[in-house]
């Protein structure tokens, strides 16, 4: 009769290992894996890696189908020491699974090393239900949910560009929200900026942005900042951002944001417009062009209109 | 469309429009894609970057109109729209 033993000596000949470090680094270079904890859904929600699938090893090949439809992709599994998702992996690997790396220590070794841990707290009724159709989403699901819960965007602009934006980012159920806007609500706005009422001309627009959202969604929390970006506050505000919407009205902000969000390494979402026409992209440090790059030079003054 | 892609960027799903630029005409409805690339003499990521800091911004009012980088042409494979002023 084979011992344990054995049997993880036999998985260890078929499943490469890797430690905490060269997953932090897959990760950080958002490599094309897909990473599982094997552990029961109770040790998952005490504390896991962000972006880990929970799967335990009980339903392993009854739910990998789901998870992962392309074998060549990588697998990357967990479990509390490493000694369970070894067996786990040679599992897959026995289904066809191509690469499946088996993270050396588990969750421990992971915590240990100081890499981040993220706990989830029970999602309350009044979430399940509003969230409900998320969940139905492959691609956003609990787990993206709770990502979304977790993150903070800073919205430059609360204007024509920045209501809207606003508006879905809120009823979505991104946790927090940075309203930044000195401007107040003129009766000209209304027509477009979706976030103020006719009752608040002439508060801060931050004031009635940050009302109209809560009452959206009381779940999230919103951070008026009644004031305009300049050189001075531009990187101490968005430090605390996962990410920034530039819905401002003026190049000298948009240069402004493009340069800070690039030094900081911030992604930034982009998006202007002008009469009928309209345009967006995304301007992401070290993957793609930034605002600069598309536009070297300002227009001239006068050119167009602001 | 920002918030989208907002949402794509912070779950990770999807395609994001990085380098890409795509634009809107309501009149025409019409959507358009420009495919945009990293200019290599960008003076903010480009290979040899000559903006470090915020400090071109410090000088007020002219903070964008720093020197054009080259020939000043953007580094795109078509036509880039002109700048939309507004937000």
């Amino acid at each position: 009769m084979k011992t344990l033993k054995d049997m993880l000596a036999e998985a260890r000949q078929v499943v490469p290992e890797e430690g905490p470090d060269d997953l932090s680094r897959r990760l950080k270079d958002r490599e094309p894996i897909v990473v599982i904890d094997v552990r029961d859904p109770d040790e998952y929600r005490d504390g896991h890696i962000e972006g880990a699938a929970s799967i335990s090893r009980g339903f392993l090949e009854f739910r990998i189908g789901t998870a992962v439809s392309d074998p060549s992709v990588p697998i990357v599994l967990y479990c509390q020491t490493g000694l369970r998702s070894v067996l786990a992996a040679k599992a897959l690997k026995e289904l066809g699974y191509q690469t499946v790396i088996n993270l050396k220590g588990g969750f421990q070794k992971w915590a240990q090393s100081g890499l981040p841990v993220v706990k989830d707290t029970p999602l309350t009724t009044e979430q399940i239900g509003r969230y409900s159709r998320h969940f139905l989403l492959n691609q956003i699901g609990e787990t993206g949910q709770r990502k979304l819960l977790r993150s903070k965007v800073l919205l430059i602009g609360a204007g024509g560009l920045g209501s809207p934006t606003a508006l879905y980012l809120a009823a979505a159920g991104v946790g927090t929200i940075g309203l930044m806007d000195g401007d107040v609500v003129d009766i000209t706005n209304l027509q477009r900026q979706v976030l103020h009422t006719t009752a608040d001309i002439g508060k801060p627009k931050v004031e009635s942005g940050a009302r109209t959202l809560k009452a959206l969604n009381p779940d999230i929390a919103v951070i008026p900042l009644p004031v305009r970006i300049d050189v001075d506050n531009v990187m101490d505000i968005i430090k605390d951002y996962d990410l920034i919407v530039d819905g401002s009205d003026n190049f000298d902000t948009r240069y402004l944001v493009n340069d800070a969000c690039y030094l900081a390494g911030k992604t930034n979402i982009h998006g202007s417009i002008f009469q009928f026409e309209g345009m967006a992209t995304v301007f992401a440090p070290g993957e793609g062009p930034c605002y600069r790059c598309l536009y070297p030079t300002p227009p001239p003054p006068g050119l167009v209109p602001s | 469309m920002q918030a989208t892609e907002t949402m794509k960027v912070l779950l990770g799903v999807g395609e994001p429009l990085i380098g890409r630029l795509l634009t809107y005409d309501a009149l025409g409805m019409r959507f358009r894609e420009v495919k945009l690339r990293r200019d290599p003499k960008c003076p903010l990521c480009g290979t040899s970057p000559t903006i470090k800091d915020l400090s071109i911004h410090a000088a007020g009012g002219t903070a964008c109109a720093i020197s054009p980088n080259g020939d000043g042409e953007p580094a795109t494979s078509g036509a880039v729209p002109a700048a939309r002023p507004g937000g």
